[in-house]
């Protein structure tokens, strides 16, 4: 068989090698426990491996009952969502070689939500506070038979960033307001009231301004940054609250 | 540990939907628009379901951006797409209705990409006459997903997360609801429905490498399909993407997108040689995704392949500026994944399984299936991709025919009156699962269910041949034999040893049907490439359709409407012979 070939040979990948990681993690059984207390893992990583891949090794190689939530292992769910070293990070987007490997990493839950077990918070105050934002497109008027409503770059720009929350409350549970004031209703239900708020095609903006008037709504906000450092998406949460403050001052989007 | 008592609940509904992907979810909002009591049941939370990963784009002729585009020609160019397997009644429902897709999506906040004028931006995708692919960034499917997750949580449409369904219920082949346990404490869940709606994807994990996670696709809608009295079709119809990663092995299968190639990146074999060149010399690594997969496939089995088995996509001499502003998701995946630097080092890849073509038998119209108030949608079906699916397509597919099949099954169920439910057949499904509950022997399913990817890998991927074909299915009889001695272990952590067990038998009938099928397709057409038969067989242009008793029959396509037909002709012929 004749085949082209060429000059350069390719540059084949080199063997990556693994090393031993100690990780702590903050456990609880309800069952059993009247505190949470401190365990250690030794496990065996490859520098690109995530928290994830070790949170599973324990769980299939050395203690069964370590439980946390997981299910895409694509920072696409939110469902890893947990305290990585004092951080708040998705488990399965945090990578080893991006962590100090010589020390031992601390893994917990998020904070601010009832501890249920392990890893696994409560989060039920965090959906309540999220559906309570109204957080889908309302609209009365029908487009043209056949035809879409019309939306520009720029109007489909404006709401881009908030687009892209995953709801795995990051954000929320990295905010020292909603840590002592479990009523507020948090960066991540602001976040997605912002997605619609400035969504031309949408008709009640009014009606979420007015939710997020509340004592409890966005004037809650201190802005600390924590948020906008917590969000594994990137969205920039503090300047999205900030607008949504500044659309209640003026009356509107 | 978890005792013997069997404890439960007991639902009733009108309309049961397995599966909270797209489909699923567009299918329920629809039973939920109507007024009908809808539920729908996930193995997954609700927001993780596999269309979020679909990247692409969703098709329609909206004609908005080229005005000469018709529904009717979307229809010609699935059809060609499809080899002429794809059924034109299908093609023709999912073309003339995807225009109302969109406005559904949009109509609910869907954020599409737009024009400077405010239209909705489409583009070219795959081998599509104009422009009709509508988009949202690289996230389209994840932004579908979380439209209709918006619009069912607006609606209040029950979800009952974290359950897997074992059984559909039948009497005398008509449905009567489903059977199933919770994944987190295993009681059991029994639900009466007067119709029940599959749509829990297809069976394209049971190869070594496939875009699929973990657990998912593992063939279980056509396993429960069948087991309710169902056929498949076309199970051997898979659709092989050219170049998924081999490592880390729980990434293995991520894709790289074909925009690698498309940039000027080059395909390599060990050797060095841009192997490309033997396949297809005019258009090199642009060649089309099975012209591709089979050269890199041709590769790695003769032995010019690396040692991990893959071949090499090399984008290291493209200018930096240019990986970074046009291919910035294949610099940060490989960076992210392997800690690899694509500016400098290749990329080893090697074809993975992608997309289920074939899938449970339906009918055109309403997608109803064999079995009386039984549906099938999305993935789990079959009719419209052929022997190879148009990019794009499989979107814009779950928009119509959810639609269609909520408003099927509500009618349905309106018709319906009375319902015969059989005691006996709930309580063959609970035996079922409190039998496997109960399995002490010493094979363990997860290797059981990857030495079927095993199997599948050898003998079913990219090139078959009949040799090859007869020992994959032997070895499935012995793998059906050790399946008999699986050892079940809950543990406190929940009940997904369970699940894998049903997913493994699941997966042996899906791979059964796939080799028979294979077997039985003596041509190579598509994405199916026979060594022994090289070329395709005019005898063959049917569906195969594979019934749970082994059998395979050959089911006549209706010709192509002369409209679409027509315009069939105009599409430059030349390209596509090529594949």
């Amino acid at each position: 068989m004749s085949s082209a070939t060429i000059d350069q040979k390719p540059v084949v990948p080199e063997e990556i090698k693994s090393f031993t990681v100690t990780l702590i993690i903050r456990r609880f059984n309800p069952e059993v426990d009247d505190e949470p207390h401190w365990q250690d893992f030794d496990v065996q990583m490859y520098p690109t491996d995530r928290v994830l891949d070790a949170l599973h090794k324990i769980k299939w190689e050395q203690d069964g009952s370590l439980t946390f939530r997981r299910s895409c292992a694509h920072g696409v769910c939110g469902s890893d969502a947990m305290r990585i070293n004092g951080r708040n990070r998705l488990a399965c987007k945090t990578l080893m070689k991006d962590l100090d490997i010589t020390k031992p990493i601390y893994v917990e839950a998020i904070k601010g939500l009832p501890l249920e077990k392990d890893l696994i918070v409560d989060m039920e105050p965090f959906f309540d506070s999220f559906k309570a934002v109204q957080p889908f497109l309302m609209n009365s008027v029908t487009p043209e038979k056949g035809k879409e409503r019309i939306q520009t770059v720029a109007q489909r720009a404006r709401f881009d960033d908030t687009t892209k929350c995953i709801l795995c409350a990051a954000c929320t549970s990295s905010c020292p307001v909603f840590w002592t004031d479990g009523q507020y209703f948090g960066p991540a239900a602001i976040v997605n009231a912002h997605r619609f708020i400035f969504d031309s095609r949408d008709e009640n903006a009014a009606v979420r301004l007015d939710i997020l008037n509340d004592k409890e709504g966005v004037w809650r906000c201190r802005t600390t940054f924590n948020c906008t450092e917590a969000c594994p998406r990137g969205i920039q949460v503090t300047q999205a609250i900030a607008e949504v403050k500044q659309a209640i001052m003026r009356g509107k989007a | 540990m978890p005792d013997n008592t069997v404890t439960g609940r007991r639902i009733s509904t009108s309309v049961l939907v397995i599966g909270t992907g797209g489909s699923g979810l567009r299918a329920a909002i629809e039973l939920s628009e109507r007024g009908v009591d809808v539920l729908a049941v996930g193995k997954r939370p609700k927001n993780d379901a596999h269309t979020s990963l679909a990247a692409g784009g969703i098709n329609a002729a909206l004609a908005t951006m080229d005005a000469e585009d018709s529904w009717q020609q979307h229809a010609a160019d699935t059809i060609q797409e499809s080899y002429f397997l794809a059924n034109p009644h299908t093609a023709e429902i999912v073309t003339k209705n995807a225009g109302r897709g969109i406005q559904d999506l949009e109509r609910w906040g869907m954020p599409f990409a737009r024009e400077a004028d405010g239209r909705i931006s489409q583009r070219y995708f795959g081998a599509h006459k104009y422009r009709r692919t509508a988009f949202a960034g690289d996230y389209t499917g994840l932004e579908i997903q979380r439209t209709l997750v918006a619009r069912a949580a607006q609606l209040e449409v029950p979800i009952l997360d974290s359950v897997y369904i074992t059984r559909i219920l039948v009497r005398d082949n008509v449905v009567f609801g489903a059977y199933g346990f919770d994944l987190r404490d295993g009681s059991r869940v029994t639900i009466i429905a007067d119709a029940v709606i599959i749509a829990a994807g297809g069976h394209n994990r049971i190869w070594r490498r496939t875009s699929s996670r973990r657990d998912e696709n593992t063939g279980d809608s056509f396993k429960l399909a069948v087991d309710a009295g169902g056929r498949l079709r076309d199970a051997e119809l898979v659709q092989f993407h050219p170049s998924g990663i081999l490592e880390p092995e729980n990434a293995a299968g991520t894709l790289i997108s074909e925009a690698a190639r498309g940039e000027g990146g080059v395909l390599r074999n060990v050797l060095g040689e841009r192997f490309m060149a033997n396949y297809d010399p005019e258009r090199m690594e642009l060649s089309t995704r099975d012209r591709v997969a089979l050269a890199a496939y041709t590769e790695i089995k003769e032995g010019r392949g690396t040692a991990k088995g893959g071949v090499l996509l090399d984008i290291s001499h493209l200018p930096r500026e240019t990986i970074m502003t046009r291919l910035p998701r294949v610099y940060q995946t490989m960076l992210e994944l392997q800690v690899l630097d694509v500016t400098t080092t290749a990329i080893e890849i090697a074809p993975t399984a992608h997309y289920s073509m074939g899938g449970v038998w339906v009918r055109p119209d309403d997608h109803s299936t064999d079995v009386v108030g039984m549906y099938a949608i999305g993935e789990a079906s079959s009719g419209l991709h052929g022997a190879n699916r148009l990019g794009g397509n499989s979107l814009i597919e779950l928009l119509v025919f959810g639609r269609i099949v909520g408003q099927a099954a509500a009618e349905y169920s309106a018709g319906i009156t009375s319902q015969n439910r059989s005691q006996e057949a709930i309580d063959a499904a609970e035996r079922e699962v409190t039998d496997t509950l109960a399995s002490d022997g010493e094979e363990n399913v997860r290797a059981l269910q990857r030495d079927i990817r095993n199997t599948m890998t050898d003998f079913g991927g990219v090139v078959r041949d009949e040799a090859g074909l007869l020992e994959g299915l032997r070895e499935l009889d012995e793998l059906d034999d050790r399946q008999k001695r699986i050892g079940v272990h809950p543990d406190v952590a929940g009940f997904s040893g369970l699940a894998h067990a049903f997913d493994l038998r699941a997966s042996l009938m899906a791979a059964r049907a796939t080799l028979a099928c294979a077997l039985e397709r003596r041509e190579s057409r598509g994405a199916h490439n026979r060594s022994d038969y090289p070329d395709m067989d005019p005898a063959l242009q049917v569906n195969l359709v594979w019934s749970a008793d082994g059998s395979i029959a050959h089911e006549q396509i209706p010709p192509v409407p002369a409209e679409i037909a027509a315009l069939m002709e105009n599409v430059s012929q030349a390209g596509k012979l090529l594949e």
